[in-house]
Order: C-alpha cells, then structure tokens, then sequence
C-alpha cells in the first residue's frame, strides 16, 4: 500500500507569518511551487497559495500573517493512499503537510496525488494484464490436453 | 473510454483581450478554476493562470490597471470535445501544461485540467477491472463445467 512518505515532496518551502507578500511570492515563483508552509515556532500553522497571494495584493495587505490560511490539515507519514485521495475529494483540501511528531518532513499537494494516481492505474492495468494471460495459457493448455488432437500429435 | 466533453467543466471564467489584470485577479480570487480564458468573439486566444499573475507580483512591479494581453499566454493549446481521455492525457505529456479550453466549432465550450483527467481514468479503470473479475469468475466456472463433463460427453458422442 503507498503511504504518504513515499508519495510526498520532501522539499519544502517554508516562511514565517512576519514576512511580507513580496517576498511569499517570490518565493514561490523561483522555487516553482503552488503553496509555501507557515512555520511558527517550528511548527506549521498555515498555508499560503498562490490565491492567497493575489487575494492579497487585491485587497492591499502586505504581511503573510494577513492572508495565511489556516484551513488546512496535517497527515503522518503512514497515512494510506486512499486516505489522503478520499480527504482531497470529500473536504476539498489540496494540501497536506506531512508531519512526523511534531517536525515537517515533507508536503502532499494535488500534483503528488495526481502522480500517484497514475502510477497505482499503470499498476492495476499491468496487474490486469498479467491475470488475464495466466489464464488464457492455462485454457489453451487445459482444452489442448484433453482433446483428441493431443493423441493426434503425441500419440 | 470516456471522451473530454464528459468530465469537462461547461462554466469557464472568461475575459476580452482588452481587459485590465485586475478583472483578472479578481475573477480568479472568486473562481475555483484557477485560470482565466481570454477570448476575442468567443475563441480562445490566450489563458491566464494564478502562477502567471504571481509571477508578476514577484516582480515588484505589478501594475493592476495594466492589459491583460500582457501576462497572458497565448496562443493556447486546446482540446476538442470528442477527444479520448487518454489521447488528451498523451497531449498533456507532450505540451506540459495543466489547463486546456476545450473548443467546439470554433467557439469555447469547456475547460478540462490534469487532475480531472487523470482522475476519470483511474476510475474508468477500476470499473473496467471490476467488470473483468466477473467475466473471470463466470469463464472458470464454465471451465470446470466443461472439463468435469468432457469425457462423458466424448463417450456418449461415440468418439
């Protein structure tokens, strides 16, 4: 079963609640990423997402503490596959940052669970793939030995 | 396999080319979407994501009265409604991208991003595994059936 610490981005970009949304979202442009973690203490307290960033600038606030979004929800590490996907569906929550104790380790975003996804569906297809040729040797097999042809060629 | 008008959100937020960013930044602070489509009489000519807006923002230099031509990205890439969902997963492959309006005669009829995609094929599969262990089930029981009853028969046909 995939469990969050083996689908989960390790890298994670962090800030603190006192920067300003200058710096968030330079941040998260060169580091390419669609949400950064807000570290307080060491402990993640919010997100911020790209929507946070322009809802921002719209309404002219400058701090992260502002406009943070504390509607989010960290998982453990072991959390299952099919856990994080029926969370993702059910609450509409895109983001999980993956806590181990009381440290981040790592974050899940859609994208992650969007790879995930495909791998498991390449997976189940090979799996599919392979149950099917099983049998269809084992049927050829079977109606070849008991027909008369094998007395035909065999003797 | 199912087709992209299937899973494709009809309700696409749309703006003229002539329209300033922060039409857009507002459109997009409201939707749940993610882009704006940019249309001259109804085709798309251009899209503009949240990661294009923050872009901009990053560059100190962000301008909200400034055209929307100027950050968009255009030409867009698009799908047409009778696409397969895995010919248009092969298109994403290729070109990279997230987001694709979805063209009909010439005129806009859709959005389909990814996720969705990726998505509806996970579950297309699944129903398609689970109709296949029925066929399974069904084709071995008929086989013992034959096999237990596969000398008799022989015998009684006078072989």
């Amino acid at each position: 079963m995939i469990k969050a610490k083996n689908m989960m981005t390790k890298e994670v970009i962090t800030i603190s609640p006192n920067s300003s949304v200058l710096e968030a979202s330079k941040l998260s442009t060169s580091k390419s990423v669609s949400s950064l973690i807000v570290l307080e203490a060491n402990k993640p307290v919010a997100v911020v997402s790209e929507r946070d960033i322009i809802k921002a600038v719209l309404s002219k606030k400058t701090k992260v503490r502002d406009i943070m979004n504390k509607n989010f929800l960290t998982i453990s590490p072991n959390t299952t596959f099919y856990e994080i996907t029926r969370t993702l569906r059910e609450k509409n929550i895109k983001r999980f940052p993956v806590v181990d104790g009381n440290k981040l380790i790592g974050i899940i975003t859609e994208t992650d669970i969007v790879e995930a996804t495909r791998d498991f569906t390449r997976l189940h297809q090979i799996i599919q793939d392979a149950i099917l040729a099983i049998f269809g040797i084992a049927t050829a097999f079977f109606l070849f030995y008991f027909s008369p042809l094998r007395a035909a060629v065999f003797g | 396999m199912a087709r992209v008008s299937r899973i494709m959100l009809a309700d696409v937020p749309t703006l003229k080319k002539e329209a300033k960013i922060e039409e857009a930044a507002k459109l997009l602070s409201k939707t749940e979407n993610g882009c704006v489509i940019i249309v001259d009489d109804n085709r798309p000519v251009g899209i503009v994501t949240e990661l294009d807006l923050v872009r901009k923002i990053a560059t100190g230099r962000m301008n909200m009265k400034s055209r929307l031509s100027e950050i968009m990205t255009s030409p867009v890439v698009c799908m047409t409604p009778d696409m397969k969902l895995d010919e248009a997963l092969k298109m994403i492959d290729t070109k990279r991208f997230r987001k694709y309006p979805v063209i009909g005669n010439g005129t806009l009829v859709g959005l389909v991003t990814k996720n969705d995609i990726v998505h509806a094929i996970s579950d297309n599969v699944r129903l398609h595994r689970a109709i296949q262990n029925i066929v399974l089930i069904l084709f071995v029981v008929f086989e013992l059936f034959v096999f237990l009853l596969y000398k008799p028969l022989i015998n009684y046909l006078g072989a």
